[in-house]
Protein backbone atom coordinates (compact mmCIF):
# COMPACT_ATOMS: atom_id res chain seq x y z
CA UNK A 1 0.00 0.00 0.00
CA UNK A 2 1.47 3.26 -1.15
CA UNK A 3 2.55 5.44 1.89
CA UNK A 4 1.95 8.72 -0.54
CA UNK A 5 -2.32 8.55 -0.56
CA UNK A 6 -3.75 12.06 0.03
CA UNK A 7 -7.10 10.30 1.40
CA UNK A 8 -5.52 7.41 3.64
CA UNK A 9 -3.48 8.60 6.36
CA UNK A 10 -0.77 6.77 7.59
CA UNK A 11 0.20 6.54 11.41
CA UNK A 12 1.19 3.75 13.95
CA UNK A 13 -0.77 1.11 15.53
CA UNK A 14 -2.34 2.54 18.50
CA UNK A 15 -5.34 1.25 21.11
CA UNK A 16 -7.49 3.66 22.68
CA UNK A 17 -7.06 3.80 26.63
CA UNK A 18 -4.24 0.95 26.32
CA UNK A 19 -7.13 -1.40 25.58
CA UNK A 20 -6.69 -5.34 26.40
CA UNK A 21 -3.98 -4.57 28.98
CA UNK A 22 -5.63 -5.94 32.50
CA UNK A 23 -9.42 -5.70 30.22
CA UNK A 24 -10.80 -5.11 27.18
CA UNK A 25 -13.61 -2.93 26.53
CA UNK A 26 -15.64 -3.94 23.08
CA UNK A 27 -14.81 -0.29 20.79
CA UNK A 28 -17.76 -0.85 18.77
CA UNK A 29 -20.95 0.60 20.38
CA UNK A 30 -24.03 -0.25 17.84
CA UNK A 31 -24.17 -1.71 14.48
CA UNK A 32 -27.22 -0.98 12.18
CA UNK A 33 -28.01 -2.68 9.61
CA UNK A 34 -30.55 -1.42 6.71
CA UNK A 35 -31.65 -3.92 4.19
CA UNK A 36 -34.49 -3.82 2.39
CA UNK A 37 -37.43 -6.54 2.23
CA UNK A 38 -37.91 -6.91 -1.14
CA UNK A 39 -35.03 -6.51 -3.33
CA UNK A 40 -32.48 -9.04 -4.49
CA UNK A 41 -29.17 -7.29 -3.29
CA UNK A 42 -30.25 -7.61 0.37
CA UNK A 43 -30.59 -11.45 0.09
CA UNK A 44 -27.43 -11.89 1.91
CA UNK A 45 -28.36 -9.42 4.62
CA UNK A 46 -31.82 -11.08 5.00
CA UNK A 47 -29.93 -14.48 5.19
CA UNK A 48 -28.30 -13.43 7.99
CA UNK A 49 -30.35 -12.18 10.05
CA UNK A 50 -32.58 -15.29 9.48
CA UNK A 51 -29.48 -17.57 10.47
CA UNK A 52 -27.05 -16.17 12.38
CA UNK A 53 -27.74 -12.22 13.85
CA UNK A 54 -29.18 -13.91 17.40
CA UNK A 55 -25.89 -16.32 17.57
CA UNK A 56 -23.91 -13.27 16.98
CA UNK A 57 -25.64 -11.08 19.22
CA UNK A 58 -25.74 -13.39 21.83
CA UNK A 59 -22.36 -14.02 21.57
CA UNK A 60 -21.40 -10.51 21.48
CA UNK A 61 -23.23 -8.88 24.25
CA UNK A 62 -21.40 -5.84 24.53
CA UNK A 63 -22.40 -4.54 20.90
CA UNK A 64 -26.20 -3.11 20.01
CA UNK A 65 -27.70 -4.49 16.70
CA UNK A 66 -30.11 -2.38 15.47
CA UNK A 67 -32.47 -3.67 12.11
CA UNK A 68 -33.57 -0.55 10.16
CA UNK A 69 -35.83 -2.84 6.98
CA UNK A 70 -36.52 0.05 4.44
CA UNK A 71 -37.86 0.22 1.14
CA UNK A 72 -36.35 0.11 -2.10
CA UNK A 73 -32.87 1.14 -0.73
CA UNK A 74 -29.27 -0.87 -0.90
CA UNK A 75 -28.14 -3.04 2.31
CA UNK A 76 -26.03 -0.88 4.46
CA UNK A 77 -24.02 -1.46 7.77
CA UNK A 78 -23.14 1.49 10.01
CA UNK A 79 -20.94 1.08 13.22
CA UNK A 80 -20.59 3.67 15.75
CA UNK A 81 -17.69 3.28 17.97
CA UNK A 82 -16.87 4.31 21.65
CA UNK A 83 -14.32 7.21 20.24
CA UNK A 84 -17.13 9.19 18.08
CA UNK A 85 -16.19 6.91 15.06
CA UNK A 86 -18.79 6.04 12.47
CA UNK A 87 -18.26 3.60 9.84
CA UNK A 88 -20.32 3.04 6.66
CA UNK A 89 -19.90 -0.11 4.86
CA UNK A 90 -22.04 -1.33 1.73
CA UNK A 91 -23.72 -4.67 1.66
CA UNK A 92 -24.68 -4.69 -1.62
CA UNK A 93 -25.13 -8.07 -3.34
CA UNK A 94 -23.31 -9.89 -0.64
CA UNK A 95 -23.29 -13.51 0.25
CA UNK A 96 -24.52 -14.83 3.88
CA UNK A 97 -20.95 -16.17 4.56
CA UNK A 98 -19.39 -12.51 3.08
CA UNK A 99 -22.09 -10.30 5.48
CA UNK A 100 -20.88 -11.91 8.29
CA UNK A 101 -17.55 -11.97 7.70
CA UNK A 102 -17.81 -8.08 7.75
CA UNK A 103 -19.98 -7.70 10.50
CA UNK A 104 -17.49 -9.74 12.19
CA UNK A 105 -14.93 -7.14 11.01
CA UNK A 106 -16.67 -3.94 12.42
CA UNK A 107 -17.17 -5.43 15.88
CA UNK A 108 -13.68 -5.65 16.70
CA UNK A 109 -12.44 -2.60 14.46
CA UNK A 110 -11.45 0.35 16.92
CA UNK A 111 -13.56 2.78 15.29
CA UNK A 112 -10.20 4.98 14.35
CA UNK A 113 -10.27 5.13 10.05
CA UNK A 114 -8.59 2.97 7.96
CA UNK A 115 -4.87 4.10 8.03
CA UNK A 116 -1.54 2.68 6.31
CA UNK A 117 0.74 1.18 9.15
CA UNK A 118 3.91 3.03 8.65
CA UNK A 119 5.09 -0.03 11.31
CA UNK A 120 3.32 -2.94 12.37
CA UNK A 121 4.39 -2.81 15.71
CA UNK A 122 4.45 -0.26 18.16
CA UNK A 123 6.19 0.31 21.86
CA UNK A 124 6.11 3.29 24.07
CA UNK A 125 9.37 1.94 25.52
CA UNK A 126 11.52 0.75 22.46
CA UNK A 127 14.60 -0.52 23.82
CA UNK A 128 14.65 -1.38 27.33
CA UNK A 129 18.88 -2.06 26.96
CA UNK A 130 18.87 1.76 26.23
CA UNK A 131 19.34 3.59 22.91
CA UNK A 132 22.49 3.25 20.32
CA UNK A 133 24.87 6.62 20.53
CA UNK A 134 28.52 6.24 18.91
CA UNK A 135 30.07 5.97 22.47
CA UNK A 136 28.60 2.64 22.89
CA UNK A 137 30.55 -0.26 23.13
CA UNK A 138 33.28 2.35 22.29
CA UNK A 139 36.93 1.99 24.16
CA UNK A 140 36.94 4.93 27.07
CA UNK A 141 40.99 6.05 25.58
CA UNK A 142 39.20 7.35 22.50
CA UNK A 143 38.14 10.27 24.61
CA UNK A 144 41.98 11.03 26.01
CA UNK A 145 44.01 10.03 22.80
CA UNK A 146 46.14 12.59 20.60
CA UNK A 147 45.06 11.89 16.51
CA UNK A 148 46.58 10.30 14.22
CA UNK A 149 47.45 7.24 16.55
CA UNK A 150 49.86 4.36 14.94
CA UNK A 151 48.90 2.06 17.07
CA UNK A 152 45.27 2.42 15.52
CA UNK A 153 46.16 2.03 11.87
CA UNK A 154 46.80 -1.81 12.89
CA UNK A 155 44.20 -3.49 10.00
CA UNK A 156 41.57 -5.69 11.44
CA UNK A 157 42.37 -9.18 11.47
CA UNK A 158 45.81 -9.04 10.94
CA UNK A 159 47.18 -12.71 10.13
CA UNK A 160 51.39 -12.92 11.12
CA UNK A 161 53.95 -12.55 8.43
CA UNK A 162 55.90 -14.93 6.96
CA UNK A 163 59.18 -13.17 8.80
CA UNK A 164 57.71 -12.97 11.92
CA UNK A 165 56.55 -16.85 11.84
CA UNK A 166 60.34 -17.68 10.96
CA UNK A 167 61.24 -15.25 13.54
CA UNK A 168 59.10 -17.42 16.01
CA UNK A 169 60.04 -20.80 14.61
CA UNK A 170 63.87 -20.07 15.03
CA UNK A 171 64.12 -16.68 16.33
CA UNK A 172 67.32 -17.21 18.71
CA UNK A 173 70.46 -14.97 18.01
CA UNK A 174 73.26 -16.62 15.75
CA UNK A 175 76.17 -16.52 18.17
CA UNK A 176 73.91 -19.51 19.78
CA UNK A 177 73.17 -21.24 16.78
CA UNK A 178 76.48 -21.27 15.50
CA UNK A 179 77.94 -22.24 18.59
CA UNK A 180 76.29 -25.72 18.11
CA UNK B 1 8.45 14.67 22.06
CA UNK B 2 9.81 15.34 26.01
CA UNK B 3 13.41 16.98 26.46
CA UNK B 4 15.24 14.03 27.60
CA UNK B 5 13.85 11.72 24.54
CA UNK B 6 14.59 15.07 22.27
CA UNK B 7 18.64 14.92 23.44
CA UNK B 8 18.54 11.22 23.58
CA UNK B 9 17.68 11.84 19.92
CA UNK B 10 20.58 14.47 19.73
CA UNK B 11 23.31 12.19 21.18
CA UNK B 12 21.77 9.21 18.51
CA UNK B 13 22.67 11.05 15.59
CA UNK B 14 25.60 12.46 16.11
CA UNK B 15 28.09 13.02 13.51
CA UNK B 16 31.40 11.74 14.22
CA UNK B 17 34.75 12.61 12.65
CA UNK B 18 36.95 9.58 11.76
CA UNK B 19 40.50 9.77 10.83
CA UNK B 20 42.19 7.46 8.39
CA UNK B 21 45.81 7.20 7.40
CA UNK B 22 46.37 6.72 3.84
CA UNK B 23 49.84 5.68 3.65
CA UNK B 24 51.03 3.07 1.29
CA UNK B 25 46.92 2.14 1.02
CA UNK B 26 45.33 1.14 -2.43
CA UNK B 27 42.68 4.13 -2.88
CA UNK B 28 39.81 2.29 -4.34
CA UNK B 29 40.13 -0.41 -1.38
CA UNK B 30 40.16 2.61 0.93
CA UNK B 31 37.30 4.52 -0.84
CA UNK B 32 34.93 1.25 0.75
CA UNK B 33 36.05 1.58 3.88
CA UNK B 34 35.64 5.37 3.91
CA UNK B 35 32.25 5.63 1.75
CA UNK B 36 31.06 3.03 4.37
CA UNK B 37 31.46 5.80 7.24
CA UNK B 38 30.29 8.69 4.66
CA UNK B 39 27.00 7.07 4.71
CA UNK B 40 27.23 5.99 8.30
CA UNK B 41 26.28 2.12 7.39
CA UNK B 42 28.45 1.17 10.25
CA UNK B 43 25.86 2.04 12.65
CA UNK B 44 22.91 0.29 13.90
CA UNK B 45 20.59 3.23 13.41
CA UNK B 46 21.52 3.27 9.21
CA UNK B 47 18.46 2.73 7.00
CA UNK B 48 17.04 4.34 3.63
CA UNK B 49 15.75 7.55 5.29
CA UNK B 50 18.26 8.22 8.11
CA UNK B 51 21.03 11.12 7.81
CA UNK B 52 23.57 9.64 9.85
CA UNK B 53 26.52 9.58 7.88
CA UNK B 54 29.69 10.92 9.55
CA UNK B 55 33.08 13.07 8.43
CA UNK B 56 36.12 11.42 7.57
CA UNK B 57 39.58 13.10 7.48
CA UNK B 58 42.06 10.73 5.04
CA UNK B 59 45.72 12.54 5.51
CA UNK B 60 48.43 11.15 3.73
CA UNK B 61 46.90 10.53 0.51
CA UNK B 62 50.22 11.47 -1.19
CA UNK B 63 51.41 8.23 -0.06
CA UNK B 64 48.60 6.27 -1.31
CA UNK B 65 49.90 2.99 -3.33
CA UNK B 66 48.92 1.35 -6.53
CA UNK B 67 49.66 -2.41 -7.28
CA UNK B 68 52.50 -3.08 -9.97
CA UNK B 69 52.25 -0.59 -13.28
CA UNK B 70 48.49 1.02 -12.24
CA UNK B 71 50.26 4.29 -11.90
CA UNK B 72 51.12 4.09 -15.86
CA UNK B 73 47.77 2.33 -17.14
CA UNK B 74 45.14 4.09 -14.86
CA UNK B 75 43.83 6.69 -16.98
CA UNK B 76 41.78 9.52 -15.72
CA UNK B 77 39.77 11.36 -18.51
CA UNK B 78 37.84 14.05 -19.17
CA UNK B 79 36.30 16.93 -21.96
CA UNK B 80 36.10 20.45 -21.98
CA UNK B 81 32.95 20.26 -24.05
CA UNK B 82 34.67 21.68 -27.27
CA UNK B 83 35.36 20.09 -30.11
CA UNK B 84 38.97 18.40 -29.30
CA UNK B 85 38.73 19.20 -26.03
CA UNK B 86 38.88 15.72 -24.28
CA UNK B 87 42.25 14.66 -22.47
CA UNK B 88 43.25 11.45 -20.94
CA UNK B 89 45.21 12.04 -18.36
CA UNK B 90 47.29 9.24 -16.51
CA UNK B 91 47.24 8.37 -12.71
CA UNK B 92 50.85 9.79 -11.88
CA UNK B 93 50.21 12.46 -13.82
CA UNK B 94 46.98 13.50 -11.81
CA UNK B 95 48.46 12.48 -8.31
CA UNK B 96 51.37 15.20 -9.22
CA UNK B 97 49.35 17.54 -9.90
CA UNK B 98 47.15 17.45 -6.90
CA UNK B 99 47.77 13.84 -4.61
CA UNK B 100 44.61 14.51 -3.26
CA UNK B 101 42.43 14.05 -5.83
CA UNK B 102 42.87 10.29 -7.00
CA UNK B 103 41.15 9.10 -3.82
CA UNK B 104 39.09 11.78 -3.89
CA UNK B 105 37.80 10.53 -7.04
CA UNK B 106 37.65 7.42 -5.89
CA UNK B 107 35.09 8.11 -3.08
CA UNK B 108 33.15 10.01 -5.59
CA UNK B 109 32.94 7.38 -7.89
CA UNK B 110 32.13 4.60 -5.01
CA UNK B 111 29.42 6.25 -3.84
CA UNK B 112 25.85 6.18 -4.68
CA UNK B 113 24.61 8.10 -7.55
CA UNK B 114 21.92 10.04 -6.40
CA UNK B 115 21.19 13.27 -4.07
CA UNK B 116 22.86 11.90 -1.32
CA UNK B 117 26.28 11.82 -2.92
CA UNK B 118 27.41 15.90 -3.25
CA UNK B 119 26.49 15.69 0.54
CA UNK B 120 28.16 12.74 1.54
CA UNK B 121 31.18 14.24 -0.77
CA UNK B 122 31.24 17.53 1.72
CA UNK B 123 32.30 15.33 4.74
CA UNK B 124 34.97 13.96 3.26
CA UNK B 125 38.33 16.09 4.46
CA UNK B 126 41.82 14.92 2.25
CA UNK B 127 45.11 15.72 2.94
CA UNK B 128 48.07 15.05 1.36
CA UNK B 129 49.95 15.31 4.15
CA UNK B 130 49.45 14.56 8.42
CA UNK B 131 49.43 18.62 9.02
CA UNK B 132 46.01 19.08 9.44
CA UNK B 133 44.60 22.20 10.86
CA UNK B 134 43.66 22.56 14.38
CA UNK B 135 39.52 23.01 13.74
CA UNK B 136 39.28 19.92 12.12
CA UNK B 137 41.66 17.74 14.34
CA UNK B 138 39.86 18.95 17.50
CA UNK B 139 36.91 16.87 16.20
CA UNK B 140 38.27 13.58 15.51
CA UNK B 141 36.97 11.10 17.97
CA UNK B 142 38.33 7.90 16.44
CA UNK B 143 40.25 6.43 13.58
CA UNK B 144 39.32 3.82 11.07
CA UNK B 145 42.17 0.86 10.87
CA UNK B 146 44.34 0.47 7.46
CA UNK B 147 43.54 -2.14 5.37
CA UNK B 148 47.33 -3.31 5.09
CA UNK B 149 50.26 -2.62 7.15
CA UNK B 150 52.80 0.07 6.00
CA UNK B 151 55.77 -2.20 4.71
CA UNK B 152 59.14 -1.68 6.76
CA UNK B 153 61.95 -0.70 5.10
CA UNK B 154 65.57 -2.76 5.76
CA UNK B 155 66.61 0.46 6.99
CA UNK B 156 63.85 1.30 9.15
CA UNK B 157 64.77 -1.97 11.56
CA UNK B 158 67.50 -2.00 14.40
CA UNK B 159 71.09 -3.48 14.37
CA UNK B 160 69.76 -5.54 16.76
CA UNK B 161 66.74 -6.78 14.99
CA UNK B 162 68.69 -7.78 11.81
CA UNK B 163 71.21 -9.49 13.47
CA UNK B 164 68.56 -11.88 15.69
CA UNK B 165 66.60 -12.52 13.07
CA UNK B 166 67.61 -16.53 12.08
CA UNK B 167 69.58 -16.99 9.09
CA UNK B 168 68.23 -19.35 6.90
CA UNK B 169 71.06 -20.33 4.58
CA UNK B 170 74.38 -20.52 4.03
CA UNK B 171 76.14 -18.54 0.89
CA UNK B 172 78.38 -20.49 -1.11
CA UNK B 173 81.95 -19.58 -0.78
CA UNK B 174 82.32 -17.81 -3.96
CA UNK B 175 79.31 -15.88 -3.81
CA UNK B 176 79.90 -12.15 -3.68
CA UNK B 177 78.21 -9.66 -1.39
CA UNK B 178 78.50 -6.15 -2.05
Amino acid sequence: MSQLSLFVKSGFVKAPLANGIGRYVPQCQRMTLKFCLGWGNSRGVRDFIQHDLIEFVKQNPGTVMYLKPRRHRSPVLVAEYLNGGREWFSLNDMTREEVYKWVDLYRTKAGYPDMHFKNYQHSDIPSIQGYWTPFTNKPADRNMLEFPQNSLNTPLNLKPSTSEIISKLYGEPQEQRSSR
Amino acid sequence: MSASRRVQQWLTFTRQWWLFDAKWQDPFESAKVINKHLKGAHKPIFGGHADCGDHVVVINSQDIAMRGDEWYYRVYFHHTGYPGGATWTKAWELHKKDPTMIIWKACYRDLEKDLTRRGRMQRLHIFKDSNIPKDIIQNITDQIPQLRTVPKRLKDYSQEEIEKFPKLFDYPKEHVLD
